[in-house]
């Protein structure tokens, strides 16, 4: 049992390491394959709350409001992103629409939503049985939802269409410029490490909780 | 500076691939499936048939990435003419148009980052191969910034997307997709997913 909780080892090469407790802030990293081990954050719980809720409260304006109108030849159009996952879908090209669906619409919400649960659970010291897995799925999302990548596109667009119509900004594009800083925010602020000991200690607790209830 | 590089497999330890907690293993449990304790996950010394699958998808994105350049990735009308281009189309008219930057950002998210994540790859999956020992820890570098550029492929399909959403002034002028945008996603899921299921402790295994 002791081997267990002083050693740790790398994810990225599996070598046996002594558990250092790394400053607040400061990162360790693995001698043999430079992977980072430990990346230890202030107050990530709390943080991870409060940006996720932040977050949330701009995700409908962000995903459902037009971002720009374009004006050209006495025409004006516009759009959401929400759009432009319907625009794929009515051209039938239903992979891609899926994919850009999964991407920009589905899970960044999952993301902040499965965020924010799992942060309160943890503030309020409750435990339910599906919280680990909540937990876990937030952090495997993380790869496929890509808000980040889809501003950048759209500042290419806007680049693009500057010379052909003129534009004008929607709430939505501010709002999703916000939602995008939400997500990669909750990212930085995300400390795998003390979330899965804070888990671990609610879980014995609860469960001690019911032994003694018996 | 410890002399032998004892690995966690090899002190008979396992660690979960999503919590990072180190466990004893029981070597009688051989059938059943093991969970951790911590997150629920399942456990293994090495993600199971790592490999096999990372060949097959890299294999597969190789395959899809003939299609998605050669075919035209977008149609624009303009007042009834058709013209169709394809990623590399798109890249030059940039650079026709003086706009190098964007031209420069475009071509390294849809030409470069597929090409070197695919190469990069298999260059890991062959030096596993073989053993070779040199250069592993550059080996690591390279895979760690695999994972992290996989997902900026994606860029050429969300301009698209925005540019059939919003130039759509009806028969004057209307961008809609072609055939390689579904080709070149299926390269970004492809290229995503073996970055995903690769394991890089096998780079080290044989060292």
């Amino acid at each position: 049992m002791t081997a267990t909780t002083t050693l740790i080892a790398c994810p990225g090469c599996d070598l046996l390491l002594k558990k250092i407790e790394a400053h607040p802030g400061k990162k360790l990293f693995c001698p043999r394959c430079n992977t980072v081990l430990l990346h230890k954050k202030v107050n990530s719980i709390t943080k991870v709350l409060a940006i996720s809720i932040s977050g949330l409260l701009a995700y409908i304006p962000a995903i459902f409001l037009p971002l720009l109108t374009l004006h050209s030849m006495g025409m004006s159009q516009n759009g959401s992103i929400f759009d432009t996952f319907l625009s794929f879908y009515h051209q039938k090209y239903y992979f891609v629409a899926v994919l850009v669906f999964i991407t920009s619409v589905f899970f960044p919400l999952l993301n902040l939503s499965l965020l924010f649960s799992v942060s309160l659970q943890l503030k309020t010291q409750r435990y339910s049985r599906s919280l680990p897995f909540l937990f876990r799925t937030a952090l495997h999302m993380d790869e496929w939802g890509m808000p980040d990548v889809y501003l950048i596109a759209l500042l290419v667009s806007i680049i693009k269409i500057i010379s052909v119509a003129s534009i004008d900004y929607n709430v939505g594009f501010f709002c999703f410029i916000f939602l995008v800083f939400m997500t990669r925010a909750s990212t930085s602020a995300l400390d795998p490490d003390t979330f899965w000991k804070n888990i671990e200690q609610i879980r014995s607790d609860s469960s001690r909780g019911v032994d003694d209830a018996r | 500076m410890m002399p032998d590089k004892a690995t966690a497999m090899k002190a008979g330890l396992m660690s979960c691939h999503d919590c990072g907690k180190l466990l004893k293993t029981r070597e009688t449990v051989k059938t059943e499936v093991l969970t951790c304790p911590r997150c629920n996950a399942e456990l293994h010394f090495r993600k199971p048939h790592s490999l096999t699958r990372v060949w097959a998808l890299i294999i597969t994105s190789v395959l899809l990435f003939i299609p998605a350049n050669l075919l035209p990735i977008m149609r624009v009308d303009f007042l009834g003419t058709i013209e169709s281009s394809t990623i590399m189309d798109g890249i030059i008219y940039f650079f026709h148009e003086g706009e190098y930057f964007i031209g420069l950002i475009i071509f390294t998210a849809s030409v470069l980052v597929p090409i070197f994540k695919i190469i990069g790859m298999i260059i890991i999956l062959l030096s596993i191969h073989f053993k070779w020992k040199r250069g592993l820890r550059h080996k690591s570098a390279m895979f760690r910034f695999i994972e992290f550029i996989g997902r900026w492929s994606m860029l050429d399909i969300f301009v698209i997307a925005l540019m059939s959403t919003l130039v759509s002034f009806g028969g004057l002028t209307s961008t809609i997709a072609a055939p390689a945008a579904t080709y070149f996603s299926a390269v970004v899921v492809c290229t995503m997913s073996a970055a995903l299921t690769f394991d890089s402790r096998l780079l080290w295994d044989a060292s």
